[in-house]
């Protein structure tokens, strides 16, 4: 369980994130929404330890976070990874970073490992890339790379900065699907997303962000008084058939 | 005939022991795009020499002490991200030889070698420089083989790295020391310009010829073996300066692996 508690956060005084309380339950399938700059990112990065806490506390199973993430492994998918386009890099070596919490200086990889990396390539369909250098990947399948390395690291919390970001739009449903199945496995899932239309389909649970929180409530009682109150005025719901 | 022979081999394993420690550190400076920081760090030491010359301290141990702080507070503002990487290299750069330059104006009737700072002298390594080299070479090669996976993600990606517990500040400090330490103990023989050189070239070999991490640190040594002792054997052949003539050499092996390039 993850319990955010009067959690504030501003950068250069401006506000960004304003008395956050929320509490994530096991096994949930969580979706953040909000316009740019609500401070999604900025809640996600408090999370795992990606920024420095200014106020309130964060817990993941009764334990300080900063204290849980010394010991413990978060599956953590990026909106959007830097590298340098020339890193010689395969696939499979940008999966196995998802088991270097255990591995310690002067170590090399085991054979069970490199089981749970390829395990986890198979289980995202990315298998046939592990000897793909990352330069030649497409977006979809760094995407696919990058959730096996979440999955790699065996944890039971998997964080997604707005995984649709680089996937075509037959893609997004493929991926949103794979991570139904994540869920259903026992993982906690809790994606920043923009697609509301996905997102009523695949989520159990809404967190609706604007700097504060808005409302956090099971995505069947999504509508469009909830939308207008996180987005304002100038967004509509517009239904779309894929 | 020895005396000629025993300062031959000196200066041979002297360019060789400092291509091998510098060619080592090359794929990670500049995949890090950090390349500049080691022109700026040799620059840098420019300060820790006029310290010495100033209080009279030990030459290699002061500027030593002094570039591996200036080192270490790049690395701490770049951590803390107080500064942008490159801004705070370029400004330690400057205030290093502005002060480097206000130490020595105060030593009245010194003469800065400026020609050896720049190309080093190769044919001057002594014994104690060599065993140096070979102490730096032997901790590099122990820094890289233990830390090799944590530099791996470190170079890839530094926060992505550290949200999967990579120990990047430990290794990056680590890093930041010893390729502080190689700049200082190189500089004797090699001189700024081919310290620079021996940093960026290997890896810039490199990339062009494969995109297996492994084979790169093989071809950065195979660039740094094959121009130091092909430029040294240029060099006396030919009765030109030792350290440009392996730059330039080493400039030819960066072109001639952008010819091959294109057959990949």
């Amino acid at each position: 369980m993850i319990e955010i508690k009067q959690v504030n956060y501003s950068l250069n005084s401006k506000a960004i994130l304003e008395n956050i309380d929320l509490k994530i339950t096991d096994a949930e399938f969580v979706a953040i929404i909000g316009p740019n700059g609500a401070g999604k990112s900025t809640l996600i990065k408090l999370m795992i330890g990606l920024l420095d806490m200014q106020s309130g506390s964060i817990h993941i199973d009764g334990e300080d976070h900063q204290s849980w993430l010394r010991h413990n492994s978060i599956g953590y998918l990026p909106q959007r990874e830097e590298y340098d386009r020339n890193f010689p890099a395969t696939a499979l070596d940008i999966v196995l970073l998802g088991r270097m919490g255990s591995l310690k200086p002067g170590k090399r990889f085991s054979q069970e490992d490199r089981k749970i990396a390829l395990s986890a390539m198979e289980e995202t369909g990315c298998q046939n890339l592990q000897k793909s250098v990352i330069s030649n990947l497409s977006g979809g399948e760094f995407q696919r790379v990058l959730l096996a390395r979440a999955i790699a690291t065996g944890s039971k919390y998997l964080i997604l900065d707005e995984p649709e970001a680089s996937i075509d739009r037959p893609g997004v449903q493929s991926f949103f699907a794979l991570l139904k199945k994540l869920n259903q496995q026992g993982k906690t899932i809790i994606t920043i997303s923009h697609d509301l239309h996905t997102l009523t389909d695949y989520c159990s649970f809404l967190v609706c962000l604007n700097k504060t929180l808005h409302c956090h409530t099971q995505t069947e009682l999504l509508n469009a008084e909830i939308i207008h109150k996180t987005f304002g005025e100038a967004v509509h719901l517009i239904e779309k058939e894929y | 005939m020895p005396i000629l022979y025993g300062f031959l081999i000196n200066a041979i394993l002297g360019a060789l022991l400092s291509g091998f420690s510098l060619a080592l550190f090359s794929p990670y400076v500049t995949l890090r795009r950090i390349s500049y920081l080691g022109e700026a760090l040799s620059h840098i030491a420019f300060a820790g020499i006029a310290i010495a010359l100033i209080t009279g301290l030990n030459f290699t141990i002061t500027t030593l002490a002094f570039v591996i702080l200036v080192a270490l507070a790049i690395g701490r503002l770049a951590e803390r991200r107080k500064l942008d990487e490159t801004n705070s290299i370029t400004i330690f750069l400057s205030v290093s030889m502005a002060l480097g330059i206000v130490l020595i104006s105060l030593k009245r009737g010194y003469t800065f070698d400026l020609s050896s700072y720049l190309f080093g002298n190769v044919l001057m390594v002594n014994a104690t420089d060599l065993i140096s080299l070979a102490v730096m070479a032997t901790l590099n090669a122990i820094f890289i083989s233990v830390f090799y996976k944590q530099l791996f993600y470190l170079t890839y990606n530094p926060e992505i790295a550290r949200v999967f517990r990579v120990p990047t500040q430990l290794t990056n400090r680590l890093f930041l020391i010893l390729l502080a330490a190689n700049i200082v103990i190189s500089l004797k023989t090699a001189g700024i310009i081919l310290v620079s050189a021996q940093l960026i070239l290997p890896a810039a070999i490199a990339a062009n010829l494969t995109r297996k991490f492994r084979s790169v640190l093989v071809i950065c040594l195979a660039a740094a073996v094959i121009s130091s002792l092909g430029g040294f054997a240029l060099s006396w052949w030919l009765n030109l300066p030792t350290g440009a003539t392996i730059v330039i050499l080493e400039f030819f092996l960066y072109l001639l692996s952008l010819s091959l390039r294109k057959k990949f």
